[in-house]
């Protein structure tokens, strides 16, 4: 039995508690997660890195509540959410997680400004007219509100992605390779603002990457391998990834 | 390729099915058709050569005066010395005199049974025990006394009548017999639902024909006499006005009388299964249009690899060609069914049709794979040469959507078309009206909007849809986004449902303006307080009737209306015939003249027919009556009217004078000052008890038995536009399908973000509401058009006023967004069981 890091710690954003994912059974059995115990801090930028296959993106996916587990549980904030029902899980989503994916984020008939809301107006909620503002001048869209997805370039995309996860304030913002389709430029623009929004805004970000100085804009490095976490890291660099991924890919 | 081609098929069966449900129903509908109609046409073929079996020769009088439907041409009787004659002939076995009159049988019950206006015939004649009879009796004896009759097992059955029961038969006069035997058709109740009353020779002649007269005489060949050396030998010793022809060409003439018929009813539905053809090749286009899409990348993949443009076409039309075959196959197994189905249809219209073992002809056969086949890739064909078109670069390319800009070539073609239909629509309604141009105008309206949908679908979607985001909040906002997002496809899948949609409005506006046109006609113009007619509004009864209202003390004056067939001038038209009196019930807006003064050769003309023909009081028309030769009748009045007179009519006695069978159609009677409505709807009513084919009406009823002529009209009409309209659906249903799978991906972003798979289904919901609600404005908008020229084009006609039916219009509209909500089940089903993650990492 793995040690319960910091099960009584009650700042965690997330939690995973000997969280375990099987695809398949018998001779075809993968184990994704196995048994994977992890507190993802409120107010921090954390990043999940690990080889392809390592389980890292099915962590993700299952803290968002958008898979679930084989066994172990889930927590968003107070909330376990392995147990949630369909219909509870999307409400799960809707208000208290946000998204960033590597590509098509945004839905083509909406304008950016509906893109950004569009969590909050399927909810029925009204925004709340100060922390939007504060959000969109943080991701610089003030002038681009009302072009739709295909007058805007990869990287604008991106900032309106960024914009939505974090338009509803939600307790966590899941990013799931969310540079993996820009240049460096456009990248270190993406990656600038989702350290903004955690270091002036207080937001919680989990970001899951393969991409060493990507990973150096975290506060903290997970690093899992064969569906395990094996080692992590605080304040990291570029090159502290680097030199753990090395280590870790010569154990 | 070809291998690659069915490998694609065989991996998106439920697509293929779905696809080819579109042509399968307007293919299903067509071979219903010729099944059926082929199947009535060899019923009554072998039943004209059962009945005239025994007859070798026909003699009978040679004028003839065609009918409307082929079926019912008349001639004159001949009389009865010519059996005397022609039985003298050497080579004649047998020559016997034959009646066929109408009789109608009533049942126990007191209602008249069957319609001869309307069904199959009810005939009277003569029971013999010669081989000309092709009755034969299975209980009781033949005729003997003058009141006994012999009737067919079909009608015993339906009136409950017995061997030994007293029975009226309407002659018209009616009269009573006491049946004697129960006769049937070798081992059918009846010949093909026609009742039949046999009575004895003289009995006939005096009830259905005329005493000493015959409608026509059968003869048996001597043994090794043939028919045509029989016929030759009789024609020898005829006298003028007479003709003979072998029991073949008899056989021969009835079964080509009944073609005809058939044929009229085949074109008519034909056409209805061409307008569900049609549909159907809407869906296969914007499916395939669809399919072209999204497998952009595929194909340019296939260019890229060196497959050639030739090639990339057929792997595309292949395809079609499966939906086509597949189509003709179920579509041909369901005619079957559907001939049945049609049939049932017919019957509740009380169109009742005899119909032995199914027929399926060869060429039903090939019919059905000609067009399946031939719509299913003539629609492909475009989808096709785009799909040849795609560059190979675009395999490099993210998935490219549809172009959605109109080009510019499309609006020019498409105003130029709308402004044709413009124009032919205001030379058809100016003047005297002109159909044939409004009939080219609604093609081009049709063909206008069909080519200027995409320019349309956004604006209209977009305003029907401006409600949506404050009902329904995001999801309104996305399901109006995603109706007008692709309008070529929203415009072509609305575009099916339009088709349908235009015609059913059509024709409820202009039933609607005709119907009122017929109120105010009746309102202004008739002052008759009862009008008599024949049941259904169709045959008629006897004029005796009339006679005996004319007795009753509540009753003032009584008017009769009667018609037949007739030549008028060179052409065979109805005549109608009015007793002079009928002035007093009816304003038939006469500008000369009087109809007091018609006489036995008078004639009225409407003042158009006059125009037209140079008429004017005094000059004569030339008319032929079956039973008299062709007379001039004098013009002695001119009148406006044409909804109840027609083009021309003559007096009663002038009418009776030359026709062989006297049926009143239309009685209508005034009330003596200070009768009560209700004691003269009675006494008409007592009056006209004995008469069961005689319905007694006050004006309201009447005009209510107007209504419902036009409602059963109406009612068959929307029956056969409801496969249409059903198609269309289809697409709808195929449309969204299409566009959730390319989707994907979106869908699954916004499960991700906080949809609620209740939001995804109501996306899909309004969106299909949102289509179908364009395919239902359009169509009414054309519709409604169209009604309006149609009813201003037949304003000469009679047709002077035009209503909008906004009830019917209403329903109609509301029929539509449940039909919408109807359709998007499934794919409003299949978009919400979308698994996030799968759809989030989807191509």
């Amino acid at each position: 039995m793995p040690p319960a890091v910091a099960a009584t710690v009650t700042t965690a954003a997330a939690r995973a508690v000997n969280a375990v994912k099987v695809y398949g059974s018998g001779q075809t059995e993968v184990r994704a997660l196995d048994d994977v115990t992890a507190d993802f801090d409120a107010g921090r930028f954390t990043a999940i890195m690990g080889p392809s296959g390592s389980g890292k993106s099915t962590l993700m996916h299952c803290l968002a509540g958008l898979d679930n587990l084989t066994a172990g549980e889930v927590w968003i904030g107070d909330q376990r959410v392995d147990t949630l029902d369909d219909k509870r899980l999307t409400q799960l989503r809707r208000d208290q997680v946000g998204f960033v994916f590597q590509a098509f984020n945004l839905v083509p008939t909406l304008t950016a400004a509906e893109n950004v809301t569009l969590p909050l107006s399927l909810a029925g909620r009204k925004p709340d007219p100060a922390w939007l503002d504060t959000v969109i001048d943080t991701v610089g869209l003030r002038d681009r509100l009302h072009h739709r997805p295909s007058e805007l370039s990869g990287g604008q995309q991106q900032r309106v992605a960024v914009a939505r996860a974090l338009a509803s304030r939600p307790a966590i913002v899941f990013a799931d390779e969310p540079t993996g389709n820009l240049d460096s430029r456009a990248s270190a623009e993406i990656l600038d603002f989702m350290q903004r929004a955690v270091e002036d805004l207080g937001q919680t970000i989990v970001m899951v990457t393969h991409d060493p100085v990507s990973a150096s804009h975290a506060s903290r490095v997970v690093f899992l391998a064969d569906g395990r976490i094996v080692d992590e890291l605080a304040d990291p660099t570029a090159e502290s990834v680097i030199d753990m991924m090395k280590r870790l890919g010569g154990e | 390729m070809l291998r690659a081609s069915l490998k694609d098929l065989w991996a998106r069966k439920l697509r293929l099915l779905a696809t080819s449900a579109a042509v399968v129903l307007g293919v299903a509908f067509m071979c219903g058709t010729l099944v059926l109609t082929d199947t009535v046409g060899r019923t009554f073929d072998d039943l004209f050569a059962d009945v005239n079996r025994g007859t070798d020769a026909y003699v009978r009088g040679e004028a003839v005066i065609e009918g409307d439907f082929g079926d019912d041409a008349q001639r004159p009787r001949i009389d009865d010395s010519i059996v005397t004659l022609v039985a003298g002939v050497d080579g004649v076995a047998e020559a016997e005199g034959d009646v066929l009159g109408y009789a109608q049988i009533v049942g126990r019950d007191g209602k008249a049974l069957g319609n001869p206006g309307f069904g199959a015939p009810t005939f009277g004649g003569i029971w013999s025990d010669s081989a000309l009879n092709p009755f034969t009796l299975a209980e009781g004896t033949a005729p003997v006394l003058q009141d006994e009759a012999v009737i067919d097992r079909k009608s015993a059955k339906d009136g409950k009548l017995a061997v030994g029961d007293r029975a009226t038969i309407l002659t018209p006069e009616p009269i009573q017999v006491t049946i004697v035997g129960i006769a049937t058709f070798g081992t059918l109740d009846s010949p093909g639902g026609a009742s039949f009353v046999g009575m004895n020779r003289a009995a006939a002649q005096q009830n259905f024909g005329e005493p000493g007269k015959f409608d026509a005489v059968g003869v048996v060949a001597a043994d090794g006499v043939s028919q045509e050396e029989v016929r030759d030998r009789i024609a020898a010793v005829l006298p003028e006005g007479h003709e003979v022809i072998t029991g073949a060409e008899l056989t021969k003439e009835n079964q080509d009388a009944v073609a005809q018929g058939l044929g009229f009813f085949r074109t008519i539905l034909l056409t209805f299964a061409g307008i569900a053809l049609f549909v159907g090749s809407f869906i296969i286009y914007n499916t395939f249009g669809i399919i072209v899409a999204q497998r952009t990348r595929e194909l340019a993949l296939l260019r890229a690899i060196g497959a050639s443009r030739r090639q990339v076409l057929r792997t595309v039309l292949i395809e079609s060609a499966f939906v086509g075959i597949l189509a003709s196959i179920v579509g041909l197994l369901a005619g079957i069914g559907v001939a049945r189905l049609l049939k049932a249809l017919l019957d509740a219209a009380g169109l009742e049709v005899p119909a032995g073992g199914i027929v399926v002809s060869t060429s039903t056969v090939v019919t059905a794979f000609v067009v399946g086949l031939g719509v299913a890739v003539t629609s492909a064909y475009f989808p096709a040469r785009r799909a040849a078109r795609v560059p190979p670069l675009a395999a490099m390319r993210d998935v490219a959507f549809e172009r959605t800009t109109a080009s510019r070539v499309r609006v020019v073609i498409g105003v130029v078309v709308v402004a044709v239909a413009a124009l032919a629509l205001a030379a058809g309604v100016s003047g005297d009206g002109s159909l044939p141009m409004v009939g080219l105008g609604a093609l081009a309206t049709i063909v206008g909007i069909l080519i200027l949908g995409p320019l349309l679908a956004r604006p209209i979607t977009g305003a029907l849809g401006a409600p949506l985001p404050r009902l329904k909040g995001m999801t309104g906002v996305l399901a109006r986004q995603n109706a007008s997002r692709n309008p070529k496809r929203t415009a072509s899948t609305a575009a099916a449902l339009m088709i349908g949609v235009s015609l059913v409005g059509f024709i409820t506006v202009f039933a609607a303006s005709a119907q009122k046109s017929v109120n105010q006609v009746i309102d202004d113009n008739f002052v008759a307080d009862i009008i008599v007619q024949g049941s259904g509004g169709f045959g008629g009864f006897s004029p005796r009737l009339a006679e005996d209202l004319r007795d009753l003390d509540e009753i003032e004056q009584v008017a009769a209306m009667r018609f037949g067939q007739a030549i008028v001038g060179e052409s065979s038209a109805f005549m109608m015939g009015f007793s002079t009196n009928v002035g007093a019930m009816f304003d038939f807006g006469l500008t000369e003249g009087g109809i007091e003064g018609l006489g036995l050769d008078g004639i009225a003309v409407n003042v158009d027919y006059a125009e037209e023909n140079d008429l004017t009081l005094g000059s004569t028309v030339d008319v032929q009556f079956v039973q008299g030769g062709r007379n001039a009748y004098e013009v002695r009045a001119l009148y406006t009217d044409k909804i109840l007179a027609g083009s021309y009519f003559v007096s009663t006695e002038a009418f009776d004078r030359y026709t062989t069978e006297q049926f009143d159609s239309m009685v209508f009677v005034t009330a003596r000052d200070g009768v009560a409505a209700t004691d003269l709807v009675a006494a008409v009513e007592d009056a006209a008890a004995p008469y069961p084919t005689a319905e007694v009406q006050d004006i309201a009823g009447f005009k209510e038995s107007q209504a419902a002529q036009f409602r059963t009209l109406l009612n068959l009409i929307y029956g056969l536009l409801f496969l249409a309209i059903f198609i269309a659906l289809l697409g709808i249903a195929n449309t969204l399908a299409l566009s959730i799978h390319e989707r994907t991906r979106e869908l699954g972003l916004l499960r991700a973000v906080g949809m609620t798979k209740g939001q995804v289904r109501s996306t899909v919901r309004w969106e299909s509401v949102l289509m179908a609600l364009l395919g239902t404005a359009l169509g009414l908008g054309v519709g409604l058009l169209l009604g309006w020229a149609m009813a201003q084009a037949m304003r000469s006609e009679g047709f002077t006023a035009f209503s909008v039916p906004f009830g019917q219009l209403a329903v109609i509209c509301v029929l539509a967004a449940i039909a919408g909500v109807v359709a998007a089940i499934w794919p409003a089903r299949r978009a919400a069981r979308l698994d996030i993650l799968d759809a989030i990492a989807a191509e």
